[in-house]
């Protein structure tokens, strides 16, 4: 789980082209969206081709991106429940 | 028509034009076939939320709109019009490379958003929340010409009284192998300094974004005054230039022998050079004259480069050593631009003192 955390990290700073971020700077438990790294439904759409580029995983429900995307450590916890068996 | 001014500028280009710098005393010289734009720290003019997503040419052209307002203190136009020929063009390739590398799928949607010809004008109006007309013209030579046309039928019909107009083009890697393959830039690099005596085929790649705010109000802070403007399209010869030329004038009830200097748009293409070089012998004949795509490069929006040149020389009532050996004094009342774009797209524009 915490290579799969740092790798999401570099991929997310790498695909949203966080400025002045590491990925070391985001927290497991800080949220993404609004208050914490401040993302917003762009960066929503592009978090959703990360997870079928990197992780083969598409969104079963629009519903549910609010509580997968909250933070990097659900993200991980979501990856690791859908990821097909072959990747 | 009404009086229309030019209130401030803000202009990034391959030269040091940005921010408080002096007007072209260190010039910038190059030996390639493509001059890049010298840009600033975008961090002190563009939220860093929101530079995250911006391509080169969507920065240069925020931060020269940026700069542009500022020196005017004006803090919402009435009007954002720009005018670009390519458009986005390192987005659109980034998004159309993506398309077809992979498959037409799992394409992420930032590229895209950002790929309209549009976007400068957009970002400009976003960071402002400026909710009044705003325009983007896309007509390759003529795409500044007709930005500038809108805002100065605008200004003329009382719409409105501070516009921000701008020229933005970019050269990517794509684009410029893509043009230079078609023959139109110089094979063997030179120094741009020593454009107009190759006696070459091609001229040399440029870029930049060029930003004005255009008033209907006086001001002693004004440039200069903008008389008018015309563009014509696919002359059959040079009597039709002249003509052309001529009529111009005459409609601005001023003769070639009231204008002071003249801008012309010699890019060191020896088959695009001999219109000017022709007109120079008739027309222009003993005119004070100078070029400036020696220190821009060629690119259709150049005429924005071109305008920022002469508003400057009439504010500073001097001629950069580059762009010409020529005393000016106080004297100095008008200034013509004649500029044609491969000999498709020719545009004029008359610029006096305030």
């Amino acid at each position: 789980m915490d290579k799969l955390i740092a790798d999401l990290k570099k991929q997310i700073v790498d695909q949203l082209n966080l400025q002045d971020i590491k990925p070391e700077d985001i927290g497991d438990d800080e949220p993404l969206f609004v208050e914490g790294l401040g993302l917003d439904s762009i960066d929503a759409l592009e978090l959703i081709v990360l997870l079928q580029q990197h992780y083969k995983i598409k969104l079963e429900s629009a519903d549910d991106g609010p509580k997968v995307f909250r933070t990097v450590k659900t993200m991980a916890e979501y990856i690791t429940a859908h990821q097909p068996k072959n990747v | 028509m009404m009086e229309m001014f030019i209130r401030a500028t803000g202009n990034i280009s391959p030269q040091k034009t940005f921010g408080h710098v002096p007007f072209l005393n260190e010039p910038v010289e190059y030996f390639t076939n493509r001059l890049s734009c010298i840009e600033p720290d975008y961090k002190n003019f563009i939220d860093a939320k929101m530079i995250r997503r911006m391509s080169r040419i969507i920065k240069m052209g925020v931060a020269a709109a940026t700069e542009c307002l500022q020196e005017a203190n004006v803090e919402m136009p009435d009007a954002i019009i720009t005018g670009t020929a390519y458009g986005c063009l390192e987005d659109t390739g980034i998004f159309l490379t993506k398309l077809v590398e992979q498959k037409e799928e799992m394409l992420t949607p930032t590229a895209f958003i950002q790929s309209t010809h549009n976007t400068v004008g957009a970002q400009v109006a976003l960071m402002l929340h400026c909710h009044n007309y705003n325009n983007t013209f896309v007509h390759r030579g003529f795409s500044f010409e007709s930005a500038l046309l809108d805002a100065m039928m605008l200004l003329s019909e009382n719409e409105a009284k501070n516009i921000l107009v701008g020229s933005v083009d970019e050269i990517t890697n794509t684009s410029h192998t893509i043009i230079n393959r078609m023959g139109l830039y110089k094979q063997i690099p030179s120094s741009n300094f020593a454009l107009f005596s190759s006696n070459t085929k091609g001229t040399i790649a440029g870029e930049g974004a060029s930003f004005f705010l255009l008033s209907s109000e006086q001001s002693e802070n004004n440039y200069a005054q903008l008389d008018a403007l015309t563009t014509f399209y696919k002359p059959k010869n040079i009597n039709e230039i002249e003509n052309q030329i001529s009529d111009f004038l005459n409609y601005r009830s001023t003769s070639i022998d009231e204008i002071d200097l003249l801008i012309t748009g010699k890019n060191g293409d020896i088959n695009g050079d001999k219109i000017y070089e022709e007109i120079n012998e008739t027309l222009f004949k003993n005119k004070p004259l100078i070029n400036f795509k020696h220190l821009c490069g060629e690119y259709p929006t150049a005429t924005g480069f071109a305008l920022w040149l002469a508003a400057n020389i009439i504010k500073t009532k001097t001629v950069p050593s580059i762009a010409g050996k020529i005393s000016v004094d106080n004297k100095l009342k008008k200034i013509l631009i004649y500029n044609h774009y491969q000999n498709i797209h020719h545009s004029l524009f008359l610029i006096s003192a305030c």
